[in-house]
């Protein structure tokens, strides 16, 4: 542990605490997340592609002639192109239908939502000075973050908005439900809700794979850990509260084994 | 090649509907809607000298069909004899093509859910049968045929000059069923069901005019947000970033 106590505040680091800390790992994401990423991930690729691909008329269309004819020539015919688009948007639709019932708790609760993408006082400063950062117009600080920072809550919001509405959408359109012009408008809510995610996405891709600052997030997509370093860094309001419960954890777990050994110290002088 | 086409003859139609009902029972047209019609088309002339006709009205395979160019996921097609198709697993039920026919002649299957239309019975018309319609009317009101072969019925009355498109000076999109009989009849027929004004509907409007700009535009922008980040970090390099 490279601190006696838990700053309240981000402090400046010594090069030997921050060496320490580099090479401790802290576990960010569950398995389960990690997967449901890389499958949600599979999912957009898919999706985006054959459903640019089904928008032929040029009144409604976003890809090129030539795209339009290289996927429906792939799949053997447009036909095809809508089934697979379909069979890939229920399967995804089902995945996240359970992920919703059993991380209700975890991750949907409105509590949870409420800390993880709601944004407080510090998430809009971090908004502003980041923007201005990027740009190379300041030399502020950013303020510190919790376990997802302005900008990821900020697409999270998105997402979580979005995507009910590209499902149910999906849904009336598949099944041709409720009435015609509701599957009309359900076309126009899907595309625009798709189209707002890709905005996003862009940023998201760009951060997670090319951004330099943010590679631990990146791996962490992959292994489920973060360093130390980078949690205190870049998510200080999460490593703090990662380390006061892991404290918690560590002093229950001493005044139990103090307990426990006295009760075994009294079984064997029972015996 | 084919090219097929019809010709009504209102002097020969009686206005018994069994056309509608041929069409009905070989397609299970639902209650409410219908591929083909027959309609009176009102009374003319003064008294003692009234007149009045039959109109029958499907859908006309146009030349230059509207509801093909209204279909977002191209699930409308046209086949190279002219026959204009639905292809149903494409079809989402828009009703994009409904609002984009001047003659009325598309609806919404209310059991499958997706547009629904006339289509010469191309099913019959490959086996080499007449339409369900045609071969049932007892007066021979509709003849149906290939206007490419110059010995069939439809080309003789329609480059004979017999038998007319139902059209206006706006609205010519070039229908391929035809009507024949006594000129005020075909007049009367015209003008009791003129082509409308074929309109896009609102969602297809909003699509093109407002929610696909809007979209390039916030892609577009998260782009170019991302390249002035690119540029400055392959312009500062990654060092500084690295404690």
């Amino acid at each position: 542990m490279p601190f006696e106590t838990i700053p309240a505040a981000p402090v400046p680091l010594t090069a030997e605490q921050a060496g320490i800390m580099a090479q401790q790992q802290v576990k960010k994401h569950h398995v389960a997340v990690v997967l449901l990423h890389w499958f949600n991930a599979i999912v957009w690729l898919v999706e985006l592609t054959t459903g640019a691909a089904l928008l032929v008329n040029p009144a409604y269309s976003v890809a090129p002639q030539w795209y339009l004819t290289m996927m429906a020539d792939m799949f053997g015919s447009r036909a095809n192109l809508l089934r697979f688009h379909i069979a890939t948007g229920l399967t995804w639709t089902v995945v996240f239908l359970v992920y919703a019932i059993f991380g209700w708790r975890h991750y949907l609760h409105a509590e949870v939502l409420r800390k993880e993408i709601g944004l407080d006082k510090d998430d809009f400063d971090w908004l502003r000075i980041r923007t201005l950062l990027l740009i190379n117009k300041t030399k502020e600080h950013l303020p510190p973050q919790g376990a997802y920072n302005a900008g990821q809550k900020m697409y999270a919001l998105l997402v979580y908005t979005m995507v009910p509405l590209i499902m149910i959408t999906g849904l009336i359109m598949t099944f041709h439900l409720i009435a015609t012009s509701v599957v009309a408008w359900a076309m126009v809510l899907h595309f625009f809700a798709a189209g707002m995610v890709v905005s996003g996405l862009m940023i998201h891709v760009y951060m997670g794979a090319v951004f330099p600052e943010e590679r631990p997030a990146f791996y962490s997509m992959i292994t489920g850990m973060v360093d130390e370093l980078y949690a205190y860094r870049h998510h200080f309001k999460w490593w703090r509260e990662v380390r006061l419960q892991q404290q918690e954890w560590e002093s229950e777990l001493a005044a139990n084994n103090t307990a426990g050994n006295q009760q075994v110290e009294g079984a064997t002088v029972q015996r | 090649m084919a090219r097929y086409a019809m010709v009504i003859d209102t002097e020969r139609c009686v206005g018994c509907q069994s056309c509608t009902v041929a069409c009905k029972s070989e397609w299970d047209v639902p209650n409410g809607d219908a591929r083909t019609r027959v309609r009176p088309a009102g009374v003319s002339g003064t008294y003692p000298n009234f007149t009045s006709t039959f109109v029958v009205s499907q859908c006309n395979h146009c030349d230059k069909p509207s509801c093909l160019d209204a279909c977002p996921t191209g699930a409308t097609w046209q086949d190279a004899n002219g026959i204009v198709h639905v292809n149903k697993q494409l079809c989402i039920g828009c009703g994009s093509c409904v609002g984009a026919c001047p003659y009325n002649a598309r609806y919404i299957n209310a059991t499958g859910g997706v547009a629904d239309k006339c289509d010469f019975c191309s099913a019959r018309v490959e086996k080499g049968l007449d339409p369900a319609c045609v071969g049932t009317c007892p007066g021979k009101a509709k003849i149906f045929g290939n206007l490419e072969d110059s010995n069939s019925d439809v080309f003789r009355l329609v480059y004979g000059g017999t038998a007319h498109r139902i059209e206006t000076s706006n609205i010519a999109i070039g229908p391929n069923v035809y009507y024949a009989g006594k000129p005020e009849h075909v007049e009367m027929a015209a003008a009791a069901f003129p082509p409308r004004s074929p309109y896009t509907i609102a969602a297809g409007r909003v699509w093109s005019g407002v929610v696909r700009k809007l979209v390039f535009l916030a892609v577009g922008a998260t782009f170019l947000g991302q390249a002035v980040a690119f540029f400055r970090q392959l312009n500062v390099g990654e060092k500084q970033f690295e404690d």
